[in-house]
């Protein structure tokens, strides 16, 4: 197209070429785009990560939802059908780029890449991070002298592994590994026996009270010597992490501040998983006498752990883990109406808060999934669907 | 499970591209399809008005500055010469070609241009 043919266009279609900038885009369609193409929406952020040259990941199975993660975020994948059609156009510039350059009345040659109907949508979504509790259980570590430890043929996972498996950003598989108090050993992620792990602990507690230690002064390299007679050094300090804050003093002495709360929380586990309910009463007791010297135990450090039911007689206690429940809204809020019609808000936020989105509460939740009512002037929620 | 990467081109190597929407589907006018045709002229006014003339048509529309930036994504399969000796892992890539910040959006009904015009525009 010359600048004679489109100003004869210009002509035929009445355009008055003093009301129009002088230069204009002679519009064709390129060769047929080798290969698919097709268009991400994206929020600004993600944008920013691309333009700093990061890239982004799909991870799905043939038969899940596929998810979109960046390094440290997930999002739901869906394509987005428009009836418009939507051609993307490089060297295409737009009037304030125009004007910012020199005006000429020239033609730009341009060539439409390609065109579609749809898109690929995002949304922001939580992380499928319980198939990660459930891989890591098939082979918990029991200590190197455990014949598990001898057979090669247990499955274990490197974090290449898990990524390959886990529809979550790396950094969200990171953050729930040290929630689940994995170790890496051998290159290998690994959830300790629960045993293994309150065995470790004991040895760490009572050290520090036979050596009358102070709970947020535990000095590194005293228990790697005492202790590493009797069990690897790597996992002493791999449960002093877990159940305690490392600092350094002034004299370059490395200590942990142990978590009274983790500690007495642990305890209360180790309890109660050996038997399906407790009477309430007795349980405080033999709980407070079971945590070390000097800890004060408290219902508050069992939230997401274990369940009290004060409507029975006598009123009783026993376990319930958050990271059992199901994962998708609905169905965790079915299992826990099934477990139990009526809840109080403080008895079921511990169960829900992770399904807060980002800016979601637990009171949005409730909103949605249950009806609330008066039980003796107290506010309780149950299902909004008949639970069989 | 699949894991499918979608790289980038590197930092300051994205090119910015424009949208262009436009209601309803173009048909060629021959049935080669579309590729190498024109498909018209891209003005714009004073105040910053797109107009299109496509055929006997012109469409008015308006710039907008895309809240959500769009990604072009050209997918990559790689061919037999890219598998290792342990067999071939067809990993499917994207790359990500351009990054797309504004669009041109033309949702008005289309004016025909009515006047004798010859058969080549």
């Amino acid at each position: 197209m010359t600048r004679a043919e489109v100003d004869a266009t210009l002509q035929t279609a009445k355009l008055d070429a003093a009301e129009l900038l002088p230069a204009a885009h002679c519009l064709r369609f390129g060769p047929a785009a080798a290969g698919d193409v097709c268009l991400l929406e994206l929020e600004p952020a993600l944008c920013g990560r691309l333009q700093a040259g990061h890239s982004l990941v799909i991870r799905g199975d043939k038969d899940e939802q596929a998810v979109l993660c960046s390094e440290d975020k997930t999002y739901d994948l869906k394509v987005a059908d428009t009836s418009n059609m939507l051609l993307f156009i490089p060297g295409c510039k737009i009037p304030e780029q125009l004007k910012m350059e020199e005006t000429h009345s020239n033609i730009i040659h341009t060539e439409i890449f390609g065109f579609s109907n749809n898109y690929w949508e995002l949304r922001r979504c939580r992380p499928k991070l319980k198939k990660l509790k459930k891989l890591l259980m098939e082979n918990t570590y029991e200590g190197p002298d455990s014949e598990k430890e001898k057979d090669s043929s247990h499955l274990k996972y490197t974090t290449g592994d898990l990524l390959d498996q886990i529809q979550a950003s790396e950094e969200e598989i990171m953050t729930q590994l040290q929630v689940l108090n994995a170790c890496e050993i051998g290159g290998y992620w690994r959830i300790l026996e629960f045993d293994y792990e309150m065995k470790l602990l004991n040895h760490i507690t009572q050290l520090v009270d036979s050596e009358s230690w102070s709970f947020s002064k535990v000095p590194l390299n005293t228990c790697l010597q005492e202790l590493g007679p009797l069990e690897p050094e790597e996992m002493i300090e791999h449960c002093l992490r877990c159940y305690g804050k490392k600092y350094t003093e002034e004299d370059s002495e490395v200590y942990f501040e142990l978590s009274a709360d983790k500690i007495c929380r642990a305890t209360a586990q180790m309890l109660l998983q050996n038997a399906v309910k407790f009477n309430l009463a007795e349980f405080q007791e033999v709980w407070q006498q079971s945590v070390p010297e000097g800890m004060t135990t408290r219902l508050d450090q069992l939230q997401g752990l274990a369940l009290v039911d004060r409507q029975s007689r006598p009123e009783i206690i026993f376990l319930l883990k958050v990271e059992d429940l199901p994962e998708g809204d609905q169905e965790r809020f079915s299992s826990l109406f099934s477990l139990r019609e009526k809840w109080t808000e403080e008895d079921i936020a511990p169960y829900i808060q992770d399904l807060c989105g980002e800016k979601q509460t637990v009171g949005a939740l409730l909103t949605k999934y249950a009806r609330s009512s008066m039980r003796n002037g107290v506010k309780v929620y149950n299902s909004r669907r008949p639970i069989s | 499970m699949v894991q499918i990467v979608i790289s980038s081109a590197g930092a300051g190597g994205l090119a910015e591209w424009v949208l262009m929407e436009l209601q309803g589907e173009i048909e060629a006018r021959h049935s080669t399809g579309l590729a190498g045709n024109l498909l018209g002229d891209l003005h714009y006014t004073t105040e910053g008005i797109p107009v299109l003339i496509v055929g006997h048509h012109i469409l008015y529309g308006k710039i907008i500055h895309l809240e959500k930036p769009f990604a072009v994504l050209v997918k990559y399969t790689p061919g037999e010469q890219d598998c290792d000796e342990l067999g071939c892992e067809s990993s499917t890539r994207y790359l990500v070609t351009a990054l797309i910040k504004n669009k041109i959006l033309f949702k008005t009904r289309p004016k025909p241009i009515i006047t004798n015009v010859p058969k080549k525009v």
